[in-house]
C-alpha cells in the first residue's frame, strides 16, 4: 500500500535526519551559560546583566574591586587623591594599550567620561554618574573628574564605568566589535547562538590560564542544568538552591542582593511604630533562608546595606523572631484584625513569590489582616515609585552594585527620592549630607546614626542578604566573587 | 481570481493597520519602559530626564502620528533593548522561527496523512487505536514538560543531541520534534476522521465496485478530497506557531526565534521592538492567509472565492 510507503520513507528520513547529529564534538575549552544575550557588547550603553557578563572580561575599569570586595585601583596606577573637596585625580597606568591597538591615557579615560554622562548618548548607566560634571586632562597619565559637589563615593562610581578608547568608541561598529583593555577580546559573536572570546596576547596584566572562553545564553534554568549536566558548559549562573545536589559541582558567594519590604511610615495600620516592629518580629527569618532558599540566603542585619558595602553597620543584629512580643505589641497598637495591604510581584527575583507569601503568613499568624496583592512587572513598578499612594508595604529586593550604602539609602530611606515609604525630614537630611560628607570616618559614623534610627522605627523589613550559587563542571576552578563578576582570567581547568 | 487577491489584500491591509493600531494602545498599557530599564535605585529626576531622551514624554496623540508614519515608512525606530533598528532584530530572528516551523510542521504533515489514512482503513481496528491513542496523548503533552524531558533523554542521559541554541542541524532536533508533536496529534486526527467519512461516500463505493485500483481511489479521490480541510488546518498551525505558539519551545531550547524575542521584548516592556514583531506577523498572517485562499482554490476549483 502506497501510504505505508510514504510513511516508511518519512520515517527513513528522519532516521537520517537524527543520525546526523551524533557527530557532535564537544569542544574543550571554556564554556559559560548566561541567562540572556547582550544586546550589545558597548559596555557603556546598558544595564544588562547578561552584558556586563561578557564584557567585564574586554573591558577594564580605573578602579577594581578584589575577590574579597575591597576596592583597589584596576586602570589606576594609585588610589585617586583630592584636589579639591569636587575634584578627584586619577594617575593611570601606562603602556597600556585598547585591543584596537589605541593607546589608553587620559584622553580615553576623559571621552569615556564625557560619552558617559552625554544626555544624547542615553546611556542606562547614566544614573550612577549624575554627580560628574567633566572630566579634564592633566597630562597623558593624568586625569581630573570633577563633581558637582563633594562625592566621596567617586572611587566606587568609577569602578563601574568601563574604559572604551576615545576614538574608535565613536564608530557605529563599536557596540557589535568591541576594544577594551582588557584580558580577552572578541572572537566572534554568532547572534542568538554565542560569544566567543579569545585571550588577549598583550594583555598588561598577569596572563589568564583559559585561552578561549564561549558564552551560550539560556534564558530557562532547567535547560541551562541541563546543558551543565551533559557536559556542554563548564559554568552556569543562578543555579536555584535545589538543584544543588544535581550538579557535578557548585559554589556559593554572599551576593549584592537584598530582600526587604518597604513599611508605608504614613499610612493608617504601619504608621504606628509598634506595628512596624511586630511585622518586623513576626518573620523567622532563619527559617525562610532554610526553607526557601537552602540556606544559601542569611538573615539580613537589620538594614537594606550589604554586608560588604561601605556604611554597613555591624554593631545591628537581624531582628528577631519572637512572634508573642509581636502579638503583644499588635494588641498594645490596637492594630489587630487591621488590614496591610503588601504588594509585590512574581518571577523577577529568585523565589520573591514563595517570600512575599511566607511573610504574609507570618503576618496573618500575629493578627495583622494581609491583602496580599501582586502585580505584573510593569504596574508593580508603578506602584513602588507612587509618591501619592504609598502600599501599606511593598517587596523590592535591592541590588547593590557600588557597594556602597548611599543607593540603597537613597532608594529606600531617603523621604522623597525614590521608593522610601517615610517623612522622616531629618533622616533624609542626614542621607543627604553622608552623600557629600568625603572624610571616610564621618561618612561612616553617619551611616550608622541612620542605620540605627531606621532600625528603632522600623521602617524598613530587611529580609534576607542573597547568596548567589553557580553551577560547576568537574574540571573548573573558580572562587566567586562577591560583586557577582564572571571574570575569566580568575578560573582555570584542571584536566 | 485576480479580484479576489486583491480584495484580499486590501482586507489584509485594514487588518494590518487595526492590529498595528491595537499594539499601539496595548504597549503603552503594559508599562513603562524607563522604569524597567534604569537600576530600580535611579531617582525620579533620572527617570524623567531618561524618559525624555527617549521622546518617551511626548504626548500619547503626538507618538500616535510617528507612529502612524513609522508605519507607512516602514521605520519602526530602535529597539530600545538592543539599541539598534527593531527591524533589524525582527528580520535576524524571524528566519529562525520559520525555520523551525516548517521543519516541525514539514515532518508533521508527512507522518500526520499516512498515519490518519492508515488509521481509517479499519475504523476501530488496532492500526486506529493506537493512532487515536497517540493522537490524544500527544495533544494532551504540556510542550514546557515535553521538551524538558526529551533535553533529559536525548541531551542528558544518552547525550546524543545538544539541549539547546542553534547552528547545526542537530539542533533542530529536538524542538521541532516539541514543537511538532501536538501538531501532529491534531494533524492526523483530522486526516483519519475526514479520511473516514471520504471512504463512505458513496463515490468511493462506486470506484470500487467498478474495479479501480484502492490505490488510485486512496490517492486520486479521497486524498484529494480531504486535502482542502487539510490544507487549512496546516495553514491554521503554521500561523499559530508563528503568532506565538513557538515562545514556549524557544524559551526551553534557547532557540534564537522571533518568539523568544518577543517574550524578551514585553519582559523589558521595549515597546518599539514589540510594535515591530506584531506587525511582521501581522503581515506574514494576513499573506499566509490570502495563500491559504488561493491553494484551495486551485486544488479544489469548486470552491467559490467570492
Amino acid at each position: 500500500m502506497d501510504s505505508i510507503r510514504v510513511f516508511w520513507t518519512a520515517a527513513v528520513v528522519s532516521a537520517a535526519l537524527c543520525a546526523g547529529c551524533v557527530g557532535t564534538s564537544w569542544a574543550s575549552e571554556l564554556t559559560i551559560a548566561i541567562g540572556s544575550e547582550p544586546s550589545t557588547l558597548d559596555s557603556q550603553l546598558r544595564e544588562d546583566g547578561g552584558e556586563r557578563a561578557v564584557s567585564d572580561n574586554i573591558y577594564e575599569t580605573l578602579m577594581a574591586r578584589t575577590a574579597d570586595g575591597a576596592l583597589v585601583p584596576g586602570l589606576a596606577a594609585e588610589a585617586p587623591s583630592q584636589q579639591a573637596p569636587t575634584i578627584w585625580r586619577f594617575k593611570l597606568r601606562g603602556g597600556v594599550k585598547f585591543q584596537n591597538d589605541e593607546d589608553f591615557n587620559a584622553d580615553s579615560v576623559v571621552a569615556s567620561v564625557q560619552r558617559i554622562i552625554d544626555p544624547a548618548f542615553k546611556s542606562e548607566q547614566a544614573s550612577y554618574f549624575s554627580t560628574i560634571v567633566k572630566a579634564e586632562k592633566v597630562d597623558n597619565l593624568t586625569v581630573d573628574i570633577v563633581t558637582s559637589g563633594p562625592d566621596p563615593l567617586l572611587p566606587s562610581r568609577m569602578y563601574w564605568m568601563k574604559m572604551v578608547p576615545a576614538k574608535y568608541s565613536s564608530d557605529p561598529a563599536f557596540a557589535a566589535a568591541p576594544s577594551g583593555t582588557g584580558p580577552y577580546k572578541l572572537e566572534a559573536w554568532n547572534r542568538g547562538q554565542n560569544i566567543i572570546l579569545k585571550k588577549n596576547p598583550n594583555y598588561w596584566g598577569d596572563k589568564p590560564a583559559i585561552d578561549q572562553v564561549t558564552y551560550s545564553f539560556i534564558a530557562e534554568p532547567g535547560t541551562r542544568l541541563s546543558s551543565l549536566v551533559a557536559g556542554e558548559v563548564d559554568l552556569i549562573t543562578n543555579l536555584l538552591p535545589e538543584f544543588v545536589t544535581a550538579v557535578p559541582a557548585y559554589a556559593a558567594v554572599p551576593g549584592l542582593e537584598t530582600s526587604v519590604i518597604v513599611l508605608g511610615a504614613d499610612n493608617p495600620v504601619t504608621g504606628d511604630a509598634r506595628v512596624r516592629m511586630a511585622l518586623n518580629l513576626a518573620i523567622d527569618r532563619k527559617a525562610l533562608s532554610e526553607n526557601l532558599f537552602g540556606g544559601f540566603a542569611k538573615p539580613a542585619q537589620g538594614q537594606l546595606v550589604n554586608p560588604k558595602a561601605f556604611g554597613f553597620n555591624s554593631a545591628l543584629s537581624p531582628y528577631p523572631y519572637d512572634p508573642d512580643r509581636a502579638r503583644a505589641l499588635i494588641k498594645e497598637a490596637g492594630a489587630e484584625g487591621k488590614t496591610v495591604t503588601l504588594v509585590g510581584e512574581a518571577g523577577r527575583w529568585l523565589k520573591d513569590r514563595e517570600t512575599i507569601e511566607a511573610v504574609a503568613a507570618y503576618w496573618q499568624a500575629i493578627g495583622i489582616n494581609v491583602d496580599t496583592k501582586f502585580f505584573e512587572f510593569g504596574e508593580y513598578l508603578t506602584q513602588l515609585f507612587d509618591k501619592e499612594h504609598r502600599p501599606g508595604a511593598v517587596f523590592v529586593q535591592n541590588s547593590d552594585e557600588l557597594l556602597d550604602a548611599d543607593r540603597p539609602m537613597t532608594s529606600a530611606y531617603e523621604s522623597g527620592a525614590s521608593y522610601a515609604s517615610n517623612s522622616d525630614a531629618d533622616m533624609a537630611a542626614k542621607v543627604k549630607a553622608a552623600r557629600m560628607t568625603t572624610d571616610v570616618k564621618e561618612r561612616a559614623a553617619i551611616y550608622a546614626e541612620i542605620t540605627k534610627h531606621a532600625y528603632d522605627e522600623a521602617y524598613l523589613v530587611p529580609l534576607l542578604n542573597l547568596e548567589d550559587v553557580y553551577g560547576f563542571s568537574k574540571r573548573l576552578e573558580w572562587k566567586p566573587r562577591p560583586d557577582a563578576k564572571l571574570l575569566v582570567k580568575e578560573m582555570s581547568l584542571v584536566e | 481570481m485576480a479580484i479576489f487577491i486583491l480584495r484580499r489584500i486590501a482586507q489584509g491591509l485594514l487588518v494590518i493597520l487595526g492590529v498595528s493600531l491595537v499594539v499601539f494602545v496595548a504597549t503603552r498599557l503594559i508599562g513603562d519602559p524607563v522604569k524597567v530599564m534604569l537600576p530600580l535605585s535611579a531617582t525620579d529626576t533620572q527617570r524623567a530626564a531618561f524618559e525624555h531622551q527617549l521622546g518617551l514624554d511626548l504626548s500619547l496623540p503626538r507618538q500616535l502620528v510617528d507612529y502612524v508614519g513609522s508605519l507607512i515608512r516602514f521605520d519602526f525606530g530602535d529597539s530600545l533593548w538592543q539599541r539598534r533598528p527593531a527591524m533589524e532584530v525582527v528580520f535576524e530572528r524571524l528566519p529562525n522561527t520559520l525555520l523551525l516551523i516548517t521543519c516541525s510542521l514539514g515532518c508533521a504533515i508527512m507522518l500526520a496523512l499516512p498515519l490518519g489514512a492508515i488509521a481509517a482503513l479499519r475504523p476501530g481496528g488496532i492500526a486506529d487505536r493506537v493512532t487515536v491513542f497517540g493522537g490524544l496523548f500527544g495533544l494532551s503533552l504540556p510542550q514546557f514538560w515535553l521538551g524538558l524531558l526529551l533535553i533529559l533523554v536525548f541531551a542528558v542521559i544518552f547525550k546524543v543531541l545538544p539541549t539547546s541554541g542553534g547552528g547545526s542541524l542537530a539542533h533542530y532536533v529536538l524542538p521541532a520534534v516539541t514543537l511538532g508533536i501536538p501538531s501532529l496529534a491534531r494533524l492526523m486526527m483530522l486526516a483519519r476522521s475526514s479520511m473516514i467519512d471520504e471512504l463512505n461516500q458513496q463515490y468511493i463505493r462506486t470506484a470500487r465496485a467498478k474495479g479501480l485500483d484502492f490505490r488510485q481511489v486512496m490517492i486520486g479521490h479521497a486524498l484529494r478530497n480531504i486535502l482542502s480541510a487539510f490544507i487549512t488546518l496546516a495553514g491554521w498551525e503554521f500561523i499559530s506557531g508563528l503568532a506565538g505558539y513557538t515562545v514556549v519551545v524557544e524559551t526551553v531550547f534557547a532557540w534564537p526565534g522571533l518568539g523568544l524575542t518577543a517574550l524578551q521584548a514585553i519582559q523589558r516592556s521595549d515597546l518599539f521592538l514589540l510594535q515591530a514583531i506584531v506587525f511582521t506577523v501581522a503581515v506574514l498572517i494576513v499573506a499566509i492567509n490570502v495563500g491559504l485562499d488561493v491553494a484551495q482554490k486551485l486544488i479544489d476549483p469548486r470552491i467559490n472565492l467570492a
